[in-house]
């Protein structure tokens, strides 16, 4: 994985300019989204199969 | 780009501001037809002057939900157009064809509403019938949208013309998209006012196909929800990541984004319908389907705000893992209310997914948990956007500054509206979850023990409505200021720009007759055996209804 500091390296060597940034907040960020949406499916799905 | 901070020639400003004033005017209105409707349904008020309550509903339907979002949405789009690729004389000429004749058609809607002809809410579902007025109004909004939807195509066309083999600019692109969507949907009620409604109501037809029509409408209503939220989407695109010292994410991500968009809009309608008799459920559950490929682009637009709030926030040296968020301009009201309306598309975006979700949306079909799904997502996301983009757009049109003290109000403006709506939106979920009706006037139901579960959920809708007031108030004076009254002076038109290195955008994704000619066919492939089922199997059509309510 690409650990390199963005601020020492504006420019990317390869032709991505994404393959060394930092998205790990990102990743993070989307995965509590992802179980948002999900315990909030769940808990209604209880509801509706509680009625 | 280089454009941006240029203002446009006073031609130009004054037809987008004319759509921002009618914006504007329409959220005073609308705005304070919802106070009324929340201070009515809390059961401790009467409205007076005998006013019915399905006359305020209906405005309050008709002005934000149709006029506000469509002369906002046209005029922000003009704008962006005209920003990026340009407007001839003969195109602006054209430009205000369209403004004037959806001006028409609201007026005329508006006052058949306002002499209550026409409580046919929003929706007008048949056999609720309203004055024919009301129908040719709302026919005149299309056509003009439609008007503006050519000048736009064209717009575009006569760019590419002029730079062959260049990519088109990216706001460019999702205008295009746009509004090519919004035309391919609103055939669909084009044809139900048309050949249903207006007939009928002049008493040509005797009877209407209830199932048809609203199955056209539906046809129509849920990519119209998308052609409220696309122009947000492209401010959270391509105008945010400048607000906050960035450079756009991925080009080929958000114009994929957006065509995924084009694409499962509109074979989705039955999703409204799930309770419906009539639709063979094998076509219901198709659509449920596609509803839920929606979610594809809307998580890939989640993603890449998020990476291009942390790509900017490290770039600028913010340590941790999550430094950046901590040091996002939390007090420029142009980011604030956009992300706002961001962080309440997360609920606003979960409870469609349960709403869409076939059998479970008995659980909520026709309670106020709608009520105040809709206001999390167009009265929040959507709305909260459109004031982010107005706090500069106004200002860069009538060459003035948004100041600190105005950003100030913003921001007070952007809580307040959280405030309410929090209050007002949750309120509105409870009581659906516990069987509380939308759409109704206030009723004890006589005395059932379910409706005092509800009250005190009323009475707070009616707090948190009358916050809101406050806020449209506090918003409408912001509004006047920027548009007559702050300092002279170049507001910038924020464009956020590639990063230098970006990969190239594959030129597929303009590829016009692919994704247009794909959304063509889900749409027959959705739509062609349910409507030949709905034309050959309905019952006999319905006389129509002007009481209890309607005319």
């Amino acid at each position: 994985m690409a650990t390199d500091n963005p601020k020492k390296r504006p420019v990317q060597q390869s032709g991505n300019p994404h393959t060394g940034i930092n998205l790990k907040g990102t990743f993070i960020s989307v995965m509590l989204l992802g179980v948002f949406i999900l315990v909030t499916w769940f808990g209604l799905y209880a509801l509706f199969l509680s009625r | 780009m280089m454009l941006k901070n240029v203002l446009f020639p006073k031609k130009d400003a004054r037809l987008y501001m004319s759509f921002m004033h009618v914006t504007f005017a329409s959220l005073l209105i609308g705005g304070l037809m919802g106070l009324l409707q929340t201070l009515s349904r809390s059961g401790e008020f009467q409205l007076p002057f005998g006013i019915n309550y399905y006359t305020i509903l209906t405005v309050h339907g008709v002005i934000l939900g149709l006029v506000l979002t469509t002369f906002f949405i046209v005029g922000f789009q003009f704008a962006l157009m005209g920003k990026t690729v340009g407007m001839s004389d003969k195109q602006r000429k054209w430009a205000w064809v369209a403004f004037w004749t959806m001006l028409v058609g609201t007026i005329t809607a508006a006052i058949t509403i306002l002499v209550g002809q026409a409580n046919v809410l929003y929706t007008f579902y048949a056999p609720l019938r309203a004055h024919a007025a009301f129908y040719i109004g709302l026919a005149l909004v299309i056509v003009g949208s439609w008007i503006a939807v050519f000048v736009n195509f064209r717009q575009l066309y006569v760019w590419k013309k002029a730079h062959p083999g260049q990519k088109s600019p990216l706001l460019a692109f999702m205008v295009v998209i746009n509004m090519a969507m919004w035309f391919i949907a609103s055939l669909g009620v084009a044809t139900s006012v048309l050949i249903q409604f207006i007939p009928w109501s002049l008493g040509y037809a005797a009877t209407i196909n209830v199932l048809l029509s609203r199955t056209l409408f539906w046809y129509f209503g849920h990519p119209l929800v998308y052609f409220w939220l696309l122009p947000a989407y492209m401010a959270w695109y391509a105008i945010i990541p400048k607000i906050i010292g960035g450079k756009l994410f991925s080009d080929s991500l958000a114009r994929l984004s957006f065509i995924l968009l084009l694409m499962f809009s509109i074979p989705v309608g039955f999703h409204h319908q799930l309770t419906e008799p009539g639709i063979d459920p094998t076509w219901k559950f198709i659509q449920v389907v596609l509803t839920f490929m929606v979610v594809i682009p809307t998580l890939m637009t989640a993603f890449s705000i998020f990476a291009t709030f942390e790509t900017t926030g490290r770039r600028k040296g913010h340590k941790g893992l999550f430094g950046w968020f901590k040091h996002l301009p939390w007090k420029d009201v142009r980011f604030l209310a956009p992300f706002i309306g961001m962080v309440a598309f997360i609920p606003g975006g979960a409870g469609g997914i349960v709403n869409a979700s076939h059998q479970m949306n008995t659980l909520i079909h026709n309670t106020i948990w709608v009520t105040g799904h809709f206001h999390l997502t167009v009265a929040t996301t959507v709305i909260l956007t459109y004031f982010g983009i107005a706090y500069w757009l106004v200002p860069h049109l009538t060459g003035r500054r948004l100041t600190p003290r105005l950003n100030k109000l913003g921001i007070i403006q952007t809580i307040i509206w959280t405030v309410g709506m929090t209050i007002m939106s949750t309120s509105m979920h409870i009581q659906g979850l516990l069987g509380g009706p939308r759409r109704s006037n206030f009723s004890n139901y006589a005395g059932g023990a379910q409706v005092d579960t509800w009250i005190s959920y009323q009475i707070a809708q009616a707090v948190g409505g009358t916050i809101l007031f406050i806020g449209i108030i506090l918003m409408i004076y912001i509004f006047i200021q920027l548009a007559f009254f702050a300092p002279r002076g170049v507001q910038e038109f924020p464009i956020a720009e590639e990063e230098v290195d970006a990969e190239p955008t594959p030129k597929i994704l303009e590829n016009w007759y692919l994704w247009i000619g794909i959304t063509v066919a889900l749409i027959l492939f959705a739509y062609t055996i349910p409507v030949i089922d709905i034309l050959k199997h309905s019952p006999p059509g319905s006389l129509p209804f002007d009481w209890p309510i309607g005319r």
